[in-house]
């Protein structure tokens, strides 16, 4: 599409869970600082793809992908890829918030310090850009050493995010990241999202369609392991092309 | 357009009893339009006089509408077809209440013309005629509306155009008939007004026409030229 | 009907919960007469020269001091030697080996182990150890109890870090970290606390054990730290001078597992107190 750089772009791509072919010929692509959402019943392998783009499936044996998946040009697939390299450059935040047994800060610098060597003043500084970027330093500048399990539900997901943009990657991978917070701390996180935009491409996984309707720029509809509409979310939204997308998204699904 | 139904079959009760209720008003207002247009032919007085009490039950009718939905795109937060259905639906019931203000006017202005006793009264069979035309057009939009056929609510969008024909015919046979006789200046200016509310009846049919269409296609054709509006009520426009 | 039924299993429910009531009076009934016993028994043979003097010869006085002592260092070596490999074989079976062949055996011998009479242990490190060199020796000892700390601390930490949320580890991969630094920084980490619970009760378990030192530390009437040779344990001195016909022998006999039982008992209460699992570690 004009006037949009291309970040992501899979092509030909099928995913197996053993022998079960969860993802069938997915060709997408994310675009650059905009938000993208994949939205889907259950089991319809949006999360599978999230999954992908960080290649998380590395850590399960059975787990097999087919395709290609180009990030800037790389085919992230590819056997000679550093998976850690990898995942310096596509964070990714999970739905139920999972701060490290540690304090707030080091929670921040567990990552920074895996793919870069800071002294203490630029970690310092480092621990505070990440935590004003996740709009929680006002809240946590007091109790930087206080553990990360000491915060609430909400910061806890903050801190998350927090910890995933300190590495300064180039995209952010959220799954169902709100689906365990109250509305208050969702509409936070949302508004969150629209602000870190600006610096990074966002991909988000969620269950809420008024959330992919409210946060995103482009919207991914799957259904059965298959990308059945992508498209401008204001359009899938209001007008979209494929009946099974209007079906899902008006709740006439099943 | 088949539309499937909800999981929600709460859902799809309100939004059947909406569209029921947009079909009651309709029918209402189609009434009154009729039964003005016809008393001013026949001269029937106390006809004249309940039409223009009755406007407020279409003024209710209104009100109640886009209350409930209001109150759906609150509970429900519709997306897509139900979406595009509520905003529709909002606009067509505002044309709808302008058509029953329509009525209530024809009714007024035909009352101000007995009342003066005027003997002859110019084009009332042409008044008739097109009262009739507009009437129909109304009629076909409301069908339209509930069989959602956005290819029949095409053809009243091109079929306003032959109210505005007979508009103009009228208007230029009063001024003819003004310049043989200044005397007939005020009875003619009144009946100008008519012609002109029965003229703006189809104008708002073809408004609801046009919603019509983006109802079923998600297609905004208010300003588009006829042979585009035709192909995306077909649901052909989506590449051009 | 309804009624009948109501009725029944109101019985039923009362039926259940007296049997459950009964079996735990009993098994209270018992550790409050072990307990009382000890505390009546011991404390009345309780004095400073327990610690200030060595195990006399029968008739003499004397206290515990070289028992003291030599339990400690065997209870701690034992310790020190089975906690690592503990813990990294508790690692090897969460973290890297959940579905392999070799992670499931050894789950499989590690249960047997966790289960096997500690006389069996003695018996084979007296067969491996001691038959060998010829004779006694402390070193025999520790391995002994080495062996009953290894399956209780894999047992720990394996069901600790399985308690670690996957989540949590897929976090820290996220951020490109590799295995061992997720393991070593996060994982180990969230589960240290009930890691070291479980090392607490095992040393509870170890210091009360005496038929793995029989056959291995043996005892000794005398002061020695040589670990090279037999050396003083409480549980083998209790075992000795309990059986003895000498008053003043049973009397400290009955200091000692005094001694023990407070000591376990303690051991249990920092467990549950001190690494309470909390919300704020």
């Amino acid at each position: 599409m004009p006037g949009l750089t291309t970040q992501i772009s899979i092509r030909k791509f099928d995913f197996y869970y053993g022998k079960y072919h969860a993802l069938k010929n997915i060709n997408l692509d994310v675009y650059s600082r905009k938000i993208t959402s994949f939205i889907g019943p259950s089991g319809c392998g949006k999360s599978t793809l999230l999954r992908t783009l960080n290649r998380m499936y590395d850590l399960y044996p059975d787990q097999r992908a087919v395709g290609e998946i180009l990030l800037d040009g790389l085919n992230i697939l590819d056997r000679g890829v550093s998976v850690n390299e990898l995942r310096a450059k596509v964070g990714m935040v999970f739905q139920k918030p999972t701060p490290f047994p540690m304090s707030i800060y080091e929670n921040i610098a567990f990552g920074v310090r895996l793919h870069e060597q800071l002294s203490r003043v630029e970690m310092d500084d480092r621990v505070e850009w990440a935590l004003r970027k996740a709009a929680l330093w006002e809240e946590a500048k007091d109790k930087l050493q206080y553990s990360g399990m000491s915060l609430s539900g909400g910061q806890q997901q903050r801190l998350c995010i927090a910890r995933g943009i300190a590495v300064k990657p180039e995209v952010l991978l959220l799954d169902e990241p709100t689906s365990a917070l109250d509305p208050i701390s969702t509409m936070r996180i949302e508004e969150l999202l629209n602000e870190l935009k600006e610096d990074f491409t966002i991909v988000i996984v969620t269950h809420n369609m008024q959330q992919a309707a409210r946060v995103s720029d482009f919207t991914a509809y799957m259904y059965l392991g298959e990308l059945i509409e992508f498209g401008v979310t204001d359009e899938v939204f209001v007008k979209p092309k494929m009946k099974a997308t209007e079906d899902y998204i008006t709740g006439r699904f099943g | 357009m088949a539309i499937s139904d909800h999981s929600s079959r709460r859902f799809d009760e309100e939004l059947d009893e909406l569209r029921t209720r947009v079909l009651q008003m309709g029918g209402l207002v189609e009434q009154q339009i009729h039964g003005a247009i016809e008393a001013f032919g026949v001269g029937n007085f106390e006809q004249l006089e309940q039409i223009e009490n009755d406007d407020h039950r279409v003024n209710a009718h209104e009100v109640g509408i886009d209350e409930a939905c209001a109150l759906i795109i609150a509970r429900r937060q519709p997306a897509a077809v139900d979406l595009r259905m509520l905003m529709g639906i909002s606009k067509i019931v505002t044309d709808l209440e302008r058509c029953g203000d329509k009525a209530a006017k024809i009714a007024r202005k035909a009352k101000g013309i007995f009342d003066h006793e005027m003997r002859r009264v110019p084009c009332i069979s042409d008044i008739r005629e097109m009262g009739e035309i507009a009437v129909s057009l109304l009629r076909a939009a409301l069908d339209a509306f509930a069989r959602q056929d956005a290819v029949g609510a095409a053809a009243i969008v091109r079929d306003d155009v032959a109210i505005d024909e007979k508009f103009q015919a009228i208007t230029r046979q009063l001024i003819t008939f003004m310049m043989e006789d200044p005397r007939t200046i005020s009875v003619a200016l009144e009946i100008l007004f008519i012609a002109k509310a029965v003229e703006r009846v189809g104008d708002h049919a073809k408004n609801i026409a046009e919603q019509i269409i983006y109802i079923a296609r998600g297609t905004d054709v208010r300003h588009v030229t006829w042979d585009q509006l035709e192909r995306d009520a077909k649901g052909e426009g989506e590449s051009a | 009907m309804a009624a009948n039924l109501a009725t029944w299993r109101r019985i039923k429910n009362r039926i259940a919960m007296t049997m459950a009531f009964l079996a735990m009076a009993f098994g209270l009934f018992w550790l409050f007469w072990i307990l009382i016993t000890t505390l009546d028994l011991g404390i009345a043979s309780l004095s400073p020269k327990l610690f200030t003097q060595m195990t006399p010869p029968p008739g003499s006085e004397g206290g515990l001091l070289n028992a003291i002592v030599g339990s400690l260092l065997l209870v701690s070596l034992g310790t020190l030697l089975g906690t690592p490999i503990g813990i990294l074989a508790g690692i090897y079976l969460a973290e890297y080996g959940k579905h392999t062949w070799l992670g499931r055996i050894t789950q499989f011998l590690n249960d047997i182990l966790l289960s096997a009479p500690s006389i069996v242990i003695g018996l084979f490190v007296y067969a491996i150890y001691v038959a060998q060199a010829g004779h006694f020796s402390g070193y025999s000892g520790v391995i002994a109890l080495a062996m009953l700390v290894i399956p209780v601390v894999i047992r720990a930490t394996e069901n600790m870090l399985l308690l670690v949320p996957n989540p949590m580890r897929e976090a820290a991969f996220a951020l490109g970290a590799p295995k061992w630094k997720v393991i070593v920084k996060v994982t180990l980490r969230a589960s240290i606390a009930g890691i070291l619970t479980g090392v607490l009760l095992a040393i509870a378990r170890i210091s009360g054990e005496t038929a793995p030192l029989l056959f291995t530390a043996l005892s000794n009437q005398f002061w020695t730290l040589n670990m090279n040779g037999p050396i003083a344990n409480l549980p083998v001195t209790i075992f000795k001078f309990a059986m003895s016909p000498y008053k003043d022998w049973q009397q400290l006999a009955w200091a000692a597992v005094f001694l023990i039982t407070m000591g376990v008992l303690a051991l249990n209460i920092i467990a549950r107190v001190v690494f309470r699992p909390s919300k704020h570690t």
